[in-house]
């Protein structure tokens, strides 16, 4: 790690860098550099949509698609566009389906961009701790969902890849390696999981993105990404990858020692945004954690997305209405200190 | 389905991802890929493929191998050197890869992974230190690429080298505690990690011969318990080939590959490494299997570098 760039290099210089650059000289003795990097930056603005979904069972298209329109995208936005849904699947385990997003989310997500006039929808995911990839979708039950429907399922694993300059500069990474069919769609969904997580606190639509790197050149589990800092490659993937669309499924999550030990959580909700950071912000609120003391996404503030309260118009439910708090482990420190008060 | 249709089914298979230039594709219609290269060789071997052909494909992985000897997925991404233990076994007995195949195993022996001391303080419990192989360059050693890398170098006479002892070390220090591998880790925070079939039966293969039963008894026992599920042929694959080292390859081994052939009807055609890697671990199942994976069982009593 000692090689690595200073992890709070944000990168390229833009015009308001420099004017910030400028402020930040005329503040050097006076320790307000002290002061974390989010004040000074320009505050964005987005939204998120939070609906109630009691369970698997109810009709999750008809929820994905309202809260799509509620989010202000249009059908005309969404015509003969190739989107591809990237689920959370991470392994198997009897009586664990808490673990991988609902085979039921995607079913009504797939639904939803078709019948808004997506011209394809496909599936992909590189799981990050086992190599054999059908496994996964088979024990999951995504298989069952997509044969029946007769949509495509792409191990993102074994892709060829096509590299890009790593636009996020957070970790030492120069460049980092896409499935090369990402080059062939025009929206990149990220359909994850609710869950607590052992390194980083929470896992949401953001670290969701770990799986998309294909583990030909990331290894399994991608440790590459481990190395360059878990924190540091959540942040550059999405700076890089610019994913366009979150759909979290939080309609059982998983709370404690998350993402694979943890134990069930009924929340019953599904939510869902353009920003991820805003997404995932949300969902931190429902879960009863403060997204301030999430790592990666308090500096994903105001340069990924906003994640303040009030920078989040919420449409759909309130966040005091669906709140319900994850159990966090004290022995475990990146859950430690960040219940929100 | 009887020893030969096997054979067909493979030979046929093989023949349809083989590229006219040589090497094998990674997926049907797709391009050449060098693990499935490898792969395919050792498939192509096992069930008594061509000399002409074989010569002409270890000919063309000596062409992608880098100068230090590692064998990567391509040579844009030189950190990416996990097929080299699969160019070890595909060489195997071709005095003319000769060159190529010492360079590689020099390679093996003078890499390892990312390793640290042992912080008792630390959520994980495996020992840090025991050096194996990476998947990728500058990570830590993890189970699979450690257990293809004691099989190659097992198979080319090192399995009394230091690095070969440490990594028999190693992959037993990563078993859980209740049976079984994962893709390394054994317990986060305390808690036991789930086991995979796939890891486990790599695991198995490559160290057959070199410690008691009793030491993997648990492992074995998972294995056995998980193997009639098995519907994919990446953990069919190592799944059968793990049984088969220890001369426990199950007696429904045939109906369990079958249906895992069928199943691409579901999935697609599989790609060319798993789909191999079902094959070898079909054609385990034979007497006499000349298999390069295969190295201290009963079923093949020689050293594999002997048996081809």
């Amino acid at each position: 790690m000692s090689d690595h760039m200073d992890p709070t290099s944000t990168g390229g210089l833009t015009r308001r860098d420099l004017l910030l650059a400028g402020a930040a000289g005329l503040l050097i003795g006076s320790g307000l550099l002290l002061v974390p990097r989010r004040y000074f930056r320009m505050p964005q603005q987005a939204q998120s949509f939070v609906t109630k979904v009691a369970h698997y069972q109810l009709d999750i298209a008809d929820a994905i698609t309202r809260g799509i329109r509620e989010l202000g995208i249009s059908p005309e936005e969404l015509k003969g566009k190739r989107i591809l849904l990237k689920p959370n699947l991470v392994e198997t385990a009897s009586g664990a389906s808490h673990i991988n997003t609902h085979p039921l989310v995607l079913r009504g997500a797939i639904e939803a961009f078709l019948r808004l006039g997506a011209s394809t929808v496909m599936v992909a995911e590189g799981p990050g701790h086992r190599r054999d990839t059908l496994a996964v979708y088979e024990e999951s039950g995504l298989a069952d969902v997509l044969t029946e429907d007769r949509i495509r399922f792409h191990d993102l694993n074994y892709i060829t890849g096509y590299e890009l300059p790593n636009a996020g500069r957070q970790s030492s990474m120069r460049t980092l390696t896409f499935p090369a069919i990402f080059q062939e769609v025009d929206w990149i969904v990220s359909v994850a999981k609710m869950k607590t997580h052992h390194w980083t606190g929470a896992t949401l639509s953001m670290k969701n993105l770990f799986g998309v790197m294909p583990g030909i050149y990331y290894g399994w589990p991608k440790n590459v990404l481990h190395k360059s800092g878990v924190e540091n490659s959540i942040l550059d993937i999405n700076a890089t990858l610019k994913p366009h669309f979150a759909i979290v499924d939080g309609i059982v999550g998983m709370q404690g020692d998350g993402p694979i030990m943890g134990d069930p959580k009924q929340v019953g909700v599904l939510v869902m945004g353009r920003s991820l950071a805003a997404v995932d912000a949300t969902c931190c609120r429902i879960m009863g954690i403060d997204p301030y003391k999430i790592s990666y996404l308090e500096r994903a503030d105001n340069w990924l997305g906003p994640i303040g309260e009030g920078s989040i118009e919420q449409r759909g439910e309130a966040i005091a209405a669906v709140r319900t708090n994850f159990n966090l482990i004290d022995t475990i420190p990146a859950q430690q200190g960040i219940r929100l008060t | 389905m009887s020893r030969s249709s096997l054979r067909k089914i493979v030979e046929a298979s093989l023949s349809r991802r083989l590229l006219p230039d040589g090497g094998f594709v990674g997926r049907l219609g797709g391009t050449f890929q060098v693990d499935s290269t490898a792969w395919g060789m050792l498939a192509f071997r096992a069930c008594g493929g061509s000399d002409e052909i074989l010569e002409r494909l270890r000919a063309l992985l000596a062409r992608e191998q880098s100068g230090d000897g590692r064998v990567c997925v391509n040579r844009d991404h030189p950190a990416s050197y996990w097929p080299t233990p699969l160019a070890i076994l595909a060489w195997q007995n071709s005095p003319a890869s000769q060159v190529a195949q010492n360079r590689a195993v020099r390679f093996l022996l003078e890499t390892t992974g990312s390793h640290f001391p042992r912080n008792p303080d630390a959520p994980w419990a495996h020992d840090t230190i025991l050096k194996g192989w990476p998947w990728i360059g500058e990570t830590h050693s993890w189970v699979e690429p450690t257990a293809t890398c004691v099989m190659a170098l097992r198979a080319t006479g090192y399995g009394q080298h230091d690095r070969v002892r440490e990594a028999i070390r190693m992959i037993l220090d990563r078993q859980l505690p209740h049976g079984g591998w994962n893709y390394g880790n054994t317990l986060i925070f305390g808690r036991e990690l789930h086991p995979m079939p796939e890891n486990t039966g790599a695991a198995l293969t490559g160290l057959a011969g070199v410690v008691d039963q009793e030491k993997v008894a648990r492992s074995i026992s998972y294995l056995q318990g998980e193997v009639d599920r098995l519907r994919t042929p990446i953990s069919l694959g190592w799944g059968l080939l793990g049984l088969a080292a220890w001369d426990l390859w199950p007696s429904n081994g045939t109906a369990l590959v079958e249906r895992c052939l069928a199943n691409q009807t579901r999935y697609g055609d599989y790609d060319t490494s798993a789909l191999c890697l079902l094959f070898l671990g079909a054609l385990a199942g034979e007497p006499n299997t000349k298999t390069a994976l295969f190295l201290h069982s009963s079923r093949n009593q020689a050293p594999a570098v002997l048996t081809q």
